[in-house]
């Protein structure tokens, strides 16, 4: 048995236990307030509908990357040498990336086992605060000078923070 | 012949982490319920340092749609709440997930978790202050 393999099997466990825990939060709303309980529910099932199809993309992107790249791939890509080409794939992979964060994190998790660098998936991370579907919105509201100034401080910053993640490693 | 192994490593790791997904979903479902705008919008007090600070904590605790932040922050520039504050929020609404600390902890173990959500936190404080600071010598 891998020690990642043994690593992950017991805080399998903890999935299940917040499960529970969640399950019984769920109760007691529906114990005290029925409607609000029905709500959190609509909205959970709205979220699973909508994440579905974007999660089977990622599950076969998984797939995919385990078949056809090795390890040593991966790390020469997005590992901790993998230089300027590494920091464009994690900025830009994390601008294009689509969906609710949490999706990518199985695939990023696997791909850190392989040998990508903790700084590219931080800075992955943090790109992904930019969301080119909803900027217009962001432009409404906030106006063009804003919007502008903000998303290129996010990518200066996910970049400074991959750098001090990769410091601090070292 | 390999992508079938790595099909099946792929469904069994998706098994793996089913149910803190679905908790997390589930809590999301919760928070969104029980945490009205309304009530992110009591929490401000017109003092730009400790708003900017709370603008960081409440995004962190929200859960939603992107344009939920925008709009709600659009309304809390409308009440007069500082555009530190706002960008804060907005910021960490995206970039900080209470909710899906468990999955992330699970996945990528506690000292990357801290790590990472530390960063993302001081950065939120530190790019509001910059956009500000650049828009006003732009505007």
């Amino acid at each position: 048995m891998s020690k990642e393999v043994q690593r992950k099997k017991p805080k399998s466990k903890s999935g299940l236990i917040l499960l529970f825990v969640v399950g019984c939060l769920y109760l007691l709303t529906f114990y005290f307030n029925a409607k609000a309980g029905k709500e959190a529910l609509l909205i959970a099932f709205e979220t699973v509908k909508m994440i579905a199809p974007i999660l089977l993309v990622v599950f076969f992107l998984m797939a995919l990357l385990n078949t056809f790249i090795d390890s040593k791939s991966i790390s020469r890509h997005i590992g901790k040498q993998s230089g300027v080409r590494g920091w464009m794939i994690a900025l830009v992979g994390g601008i294009l990336s689509h969906g609710p964060g949490y999706i990518w994190y199985p695939m990023l998790a696997d791909l850190r086992d392989q040998g990508a660098g903790d700084g590219l998936v931080v800075a992955f991370f943090y790109t992904r605060s930019i969301k080119l579907p909803w900027l217009p919105l962001m432009i409404s509201y906030f106006g063009l000078a804003f919007t502008v100034v903000l998303t290129l401080l996010v990518i200066l910053s996910a970049w400074i923070q991959g750098l001090i993640v990769n410091r601090i490693n070292t | 012949m390999r992508l079938k192994t790595a099909l099946g490593n792929t469904f069994k790791t998706l098994m793996m982490v089913m149910p803190m997904l679905l908790s997390v979903i589930g809590l999301m479902g919760l928070f969104e319920t029980l945490v009205t705008p309304e009530m992110i919008h009591s929490v401000f007090k017109g003092s730009i340092l400790s708003d900017t600070l709370i603008g960081t904590g409440v995004g962190a605790i929200s859960v939603g749609q992107p344009f939920l932040s925008y709009a709600i922050g659009g309304e809390l520039l409308d009440d007069g709440v500082s555009l530190y504050a706002v960008t804060a929020f907005i910021l960490s609404f995206v970039t900080l997930g209470l909710i899906q600390l468990p999955l992330e902890w699970s996945l990528f173990g506690t000292r990357f978790t801290v790590l990472r959500n530390m960063l993302s936190f001081i950065f939120a404080l530190l790019i509001s202050i910059a956009t500000v600071f650049i828009l006003g010598l732009i505007q």
